[in-house]
Protein backbone atom coordinates (compact mmCIF):
# COMPACT_ATOMS: atom_id res chain seq x y z
CA UNK A 1 0.00 0.00 0.00
CA UNK A 2 1.61 3.17 -1.01
CA UNK A 3 1.70 5.76 1.09
CA UNK A 4 0.40 8.67 -1.24
CA UNK A 5 -1.63 12.15 0.36
CA UNK A 6 -4.51 10.15 -0.61
CA UNK A 7 -3.75 7.68 1.33
CA UNK A 8 -2.68 9.63 4.88
CA UNK A 9 -6.25 11.72 3.91
CA UNK A 10 -8.35 8.99 4.59
CA UNK A 11 -6.27 7.07 6.98
CA UNK A 12 -6.97 10.66 9.12
CA UNK A 13 -10.52 11.29 8.37
CA UNK A 14 -11.27 7.75 9.43
CA UNK A 15 -9.13 8.74 13.08
CA UNK A 16 -11.03 11.73 12.87
CA UNK A 17 -14.68 9.72 12.62
CA UNK A 18 -13.33 7.61 15.44
CA UNK A 19 -12.57 9.89 18.03
CA UNK A 20 -15.68 11.46 17.23
CA UNK A 21 -17.81 7.97 17.60
CA UNK A 22 -15.85 7.58 20.68
CA UNK A 23 -16.09 10.71 22.18
CA UNK A 24 -20.03 11.33 22.10
CA UNK A 25 -21.50 7.62 21.27
CA UNK A 26 -22.43 8.64 17.33
CA UNK A 27 -20.35 9.37 14.55
CA UNK A 28 -18.83 6.65 12.65
CA UNK A 29 -20.78 6.66 9.16
CA UNK A 30 -22.36 10.51 9.74
CA UNK A 31 -18.82 11.82 9.75
CA UNK A 32 -17.57 8.97 7.30
CA UNK A 33 -19.46 9.40 4.11
CA UNK A 34 -19.22 13.13 3.70
CA UNK A 35 -15.18 12.50 4.31
CA UNK A 36 -15.41 10.15 0.82
CA UNK A 37 -18.11 12.15 -0.72
CA UNK A 38 -15.48 15.61 -0.67
CA UNK A 39 -11.86 13.79 0.12
CA UNK A 40 -12.02 10.66 -1.60
CA UNK A 41 -14.26 11.67 -4.25
CA UNK A 42 -16.86 8.80 -3.96
CA UNK A 43 -20.41 9.09 -5.24
CA UNK A 44 -22.98 8.80 -2.63
CA UNK A 45 -23.86 5.44 -3.13
CA UNK A 46 -20.10 4.11 -2.93
CA UNK A 47 -19.53 6.28 0.03
CA UNK A 48 -22.63 4.60 1.70
CA UNK A 49 -21.10 0.98 1.33
CA UNK A 50 -17.62 1.87 1.96
CA UNK A 51 -18.54 3.60 5.12
CA UNK A 52 -20.47 0.74 6.50
CA UNK A 53 -17.31 -1.34 5.95
CA UNK A 54 -15.12 0.74 8.18
CA UNK A 55 -17.97 1.07 10.62
CA UNK A 56 -17.59 -3.11 10.83
CA UNK A 57 -14.32 -2.56 12.50
CA UNK A 58 -14.86 0.65 14.51
CA UNK A 59 -18.09 -1.36 15.63
CA UNK A 60 -15.95 -4.67 17.10
CA UNK A 61 -13.40 -2.12 18.13
CA UNK A 62 -16.10 -0.02 20.28
CA UNK A 63 -17.93 -3.49 21.51
CA UNK A 64 -14.75 -4.93 22.78
CA UNK A 65 -13.80 -2.01 24.77
CA UNK A 66 -17.60 -1.95 26.59
CA UNK A 67 -17.65 -5.70 26.82
CA UNK A 68 -14.77 -5.71 29.15
CA UNK A 69 -16.36 -3.38 31.59
CA UNK A 70 -19.31 -5.86 31.34
CA UNK A 71 -21.20 -2.85 29.63
CA UNK A 72 -23.19 -4.88 27.20
CA UNK A 73 -26.22 -7.04 27.36
CA UNK A 74 -25.91 -10.14 24.83
CA UNK A 75 -29.76 -11.03 24.81
CA UNK A 76 -31.11 -7.59 23.88
CA UNK A 77 -28.26 -7.67 21.22
CA UNK A 78 -29.48 -10.57 19.24
CA UNK A 79 -33.25 -9.50 19.59
CA UNK A 80 -32.09 -6.33 17.60
CA UNK A 81 -29.87 -8.30 15.45
CA UNK A 82 -32.40 -10.61 14.07
CA UNK A 83 -34.66 -7.74 12.99
CA UNK A 84 -31.38 -6.05 11.71
CA UNK A 85 -29.84 -8.51 9.18
CA UNK A 86 -33.35 -8.89 8.05
CA UNK A 87 -33.58 -4.69 7.35
CA UNK A 88 -29.72 -4.57 6.24
CA UNK A 89 -30.50 -6.61 2.82
CA UNK A 90 -33.64 -4.41 2.40
CA UNK A 91 -31.54 -1.02 2.63
CA UNK A 92 -29.13 -2.26 0.89
CA UNK A 93 -31.70 -2.74 -2.05
CA UNK A 94 -33.55 0.62 -1.89
CA UNK A 95 -30.04 2.36 -1.51
CA UNK A 96 -29.48 0.61 -5.23
CA UNK A 97 -32.79 2.09 -6.38
CA UNK A 98 -32.65 5.37 -5.68
CA UNK A 99 -30.92 8.03 -7.50
CA UNK A 100 -27.59 10.25 -6.81
CA UNK A 101 -29.66 13.06 -6.36
CA UNK A 102 -32.47 11.70 -4.01
CA UNK A 103 -29.94 10.16 -1.94
CA UNK A 104 -27.62 12.77 -1.20
CA UNK A 105 -30.49 14.91 -0.39
CA UNK A 106 -31.73 12.10 1.90
CA UNK A 107 -28.43 11.61 3.29
CA UNK A 108 -28.22 15.85 3.99
CA UNK A 109 -31.15 15.95 5.99
CA UNK A 110 -30.09 12.93 8.24
CA UNK A 111 -27.21 14.85 8.91
CA UNK A 112 -29.70 17.85 10.09
CA UNK A 113 -31.43 15.77 12.16
CA UNK A 114 -28.24 13.51 13.65
CA UNK A 115 -27.07 17.76 14.36
CA UNK A 116 -30.64 18.62 15.95
CA UNK A 117 -30.67 15.90 18.13
CA UNK A 118 -27.20 16.55 19.54
CA UNK A 119 -28.09 20.36 20.39
CA UNK A 120 -31.15 18.97 21.72
CA UNK A 121 -30.80 16.35 23.48
CA UNK B 1 -38.00 -3.06 31.30
CA UNK B 2 -37.77 -7.14 30.96
CA UNK B 3 -37.76 -8.93 28.06
CA UNK B 4 -41.32 -10.53 27.68
CA UNK B 5 -42.68 -11.71 24.55
CA UNK B 6 -44.56 -8.21 23.66
CA UNK B 7 -40.93 -6.38 24.21
CA UNK B 8 -39.47 -9.21 22.30
CA UNK B 9 -41.04 -8.89 19.13
CA UNK B 10 -41.45 -5.25 19.54
CA UNK B 11 -37.85 -4.79 19.81
CA UNK B 12 -36.99 -7.02 16.61
CA UNK B 13 -39.44 -4.94 14.61
CA UNK B 14 -37.74 -1.98 15.67
CA UNK B 15 -34.30 -3.87 14.79
CA UNK B 16 -35.73 -4.16 11.18
CA UNK B 17 -35.78 -0.24 10.71
CA UNK B 18 -32.58 -0.09 12.03
CA UNK B 19 -31.22 -2.52 10.19
CA UNK B 20 -33.01 -0.81 6.78
CA UNK B 21 -31.21 2.99 7.91
CA UNK B 22 -27.97 1.26 8.40
CA UNK B 23 -27.76 -0.20 4.92
CA UNK B 24 -29.34 2.70 3.22
CA UNK B 25 -27.26 5.84 4.86
CA UNK B 26 -23.78 3.66 5.72
CA UNK B 27 -23.92 4.19 9.32
CA UNK B 28 -23.63 2.03 12.29
CA UNK B 29 -27.14 2.95 13.50
CA UNK B 30 -26.25 3.45 16.94
CA UNK B 31 -28.20 7.32 16.67
CA UNK B 32 -31.39 5.23 16.77
CA UNK B 33 -30.31 2.49 18.85
CA UNK B 34 -28.75 4.20 21.71
CA UNK B 35 -32.20 6.85 22.17
CA UNK B 36 -34.54 3.58 22.10
CA UNK B 37 -32.62 1.67 24.35
CA UNK B 38 -32.26 4.15 26.99
CA UNK B 39 -35.90 5.53 27.16
CA UNK B 40 -37.71 2.96 26.18
CA UNK B 41 -35.87 -0.67 27.63
CA UNK B 42 -34.85 1.85 30.06
CA UNK B 43 -31.13 0.26 30.32
CA UNK B 44 -28.03 2.83 31.28
CA UNK B 45 -26.99 4.76 28.76
CA UNK B 46 -23.14 2.68 29.12
CA UNK B 47 -25.29 -0.66 28.30
CA UNK B 48 -27.44 1.14 25.66
CA UNK B 49 -23.85 2.38 24.05
CA UNK B 50 -22.20 -0.95 24.24
CA UNK B 51 -25.00 -3.44 23.14
CA UNK B 52 -25.75 -0.59 20.28
CA UNK B 53 -21.71 -1.15 19.09
CA UNK B 54 -22.58 -5.16 19.06
CA UNK B 55 -25.69 -4.96 17.32
CA UNK B 56 -23.71 -2.97 14.57
CA UNK B 57 -20.97 -5.76 14.01
CA UNK B 58 -23.18 -8.29 12.37
CA UNK B 59 -25.54 -5.64 10.91
CA UNK B 60 -23.23 -3.66 8.85
CA UNK B 61 -21.34 -7.10 7.63
CA UNK B 62 -24.99 -8.10 6.28
CA UNK B 63 -24.85 -4.85 4.63
CA UNK B 64 -21.57 -4.87 3.19
CA UNK B 65 -22.71 -8.24 1.68
CA UNK B 66 -25.46 -7.18 0.16
CA UNK B 67 -23.91 -3.76 -0.93
CA UNK B 68 -21.19 -5.96 -2.21
CA UNK B 69 -23.20 -7.97 -4.44
CA UNK B 70 -23.82 -4.59 -6.11
CA UNK B 71 -20.16 -3.72 -6.89
CA UNK B 72 -20.51 -0.57 -4.60
CA UNK B 73 -18.13 -1.45 -1.76
CA UNK B 74 -14.17 -0.08 -1.70
CA UNK B 75 -12.57 -2.82 0.62
CA UNK B 76 -9.28 -0.71 0.21
CA UNK B 77 -10.41 2.86 1.38
CA UNK B 78 -13.23 0.92 4.15
CA UNK B 79 -10.02 -0.61 5.82
CA UNK B 80 -7.44 2.96 5.13
CA UNK B 81 -11.20 5.05 7.06
CA UNK B 82 -11.47 1.77 9.75
CA UNK B 83 -7.64 1.44 10.78
CA UNK B 84 -7.85 5.40 11.43
CA UNK B 85 -11.31 5.29 12.62
CA UNK B 86 -9.92 2.42 15.35
CA UNK B 87 -7.45 4.12 16.82
CA UNK B 88 -9.11 7.51 16.62
CA UNK B 89 -12.32 5.47 18.85
CA UNK B 90 -9.82 4.35 21.35
CA UNK B 91 -8.73 7.73 21.99
CA UNK B 92 -11.83 9.23 21.59
CA UNK B 93 -13.36 7.12 24.41
CA UNK B 94 -10.56 8.52 26.85
CA UNK B 95 -10.69 12.35 25.72
CA UNK B 96 -14.41 12.01 26.70
CA UNK B 97 -13.53 11.63 30.31
CA UNK B 98 -11.26 14.80 30.20
CA UNK B 99 -13.35 17.25 27.75
CA UNK B 100 -15.99 19.11 28.43
CA UNK B 101 -18.78 17.30 26.21
CA UNK B 102 -21.14 21.04 25.64
CA UNK B 103 -18.33 22.57 23.68
CA UNK B 104 -17.41 19.28 21.58
CA UNK B 105 -21.24 18.51 20.69
CA UNK B 106 -22.03 22.22 19.59
CA UNK B 107 -18.55 21.98 17.19
CA UNK B 108 -20.05 18.34 15.99
CA UNK B 109 -22.76 19.73 15.08
CA UNK B 110 -22.14 23.03 13.51
CA UNK B 111 -19.62 20.22 11.31
CA UNK B 112 -23.02 18.16 10.36
CA UNK B 113 -24.98 21.05 9.06
CA UNK B 114 -22.02 22.42 7.17
CA UNK B 115 -21.92 19.26 5.59
CA UNK B 116 -25.47 18.69 5.16
CA UNK B 117 -26.17 21.80 3.55
CA UNK B 118 -23.15 21.08 1.22
CA UNK B 119 -24.61 17.56 0.15
CA UNK B 120 -28.31 18.50 -0.04
CA UNK B 121 -27.01 21.06 -2.77
CA UNK B 122 -25.49 18.90 -4.23
CA UNK B 123 -28.28 16.62 -4.53
CA UNK B 124 -30.58 18.88 -5.45
CA UNK B 125 -28.42 20.17 -8.59
CA UNK B 126 -28.29 16.61 -9.68
CA UNK B 127 -31.98 16.11 -9.51
CA UNK B 128 -32.38 19.86 -11.90
CA UNK B 129 -29.78 19.14 -14.09
CA UNK B 130 -31.88 15.86 -14.50
CA UNK B 131 -28.50 13.31 -13.94
CA UNK B 132 -30.49 10.68 -12.32
CA UNK B 133 -28.41 7.71 -13.65
CA UNK B 134 -27.51 5.58 -10.06
CA UNK B 135 -23.94 6.00 -8.93
CA UNK B 136 -22.26 3.37 -10.35
CA UNK B 137 -18.69 2.34 -9.60
CA UNK B 138 -15.77 3.52 -11.65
Amino acid sequence: MALDRSTIAIVASGFVAGVMSGLLGVGGGVVMVPLLVFVARQTQHQAHATSLAAVVLMGAAGAATFAAEGEVDVGLALVLAAGSLVGAPMGARLMARTAEGPLKIAFGVLMLVVAGLMVWI
Amino acid sequence: MDLTLPVILGTALFGVGVGLLSALFGIGGGIVMVPFMVLLLERSPHLAEGTSLLVIIPTAIAGVIAHHKRGYVSFSLGAKLGAGGVVGAVLGARLALSLAEDTLETYFALFLVVMGIRIIVEGVKMVRSDDQAIGAPD
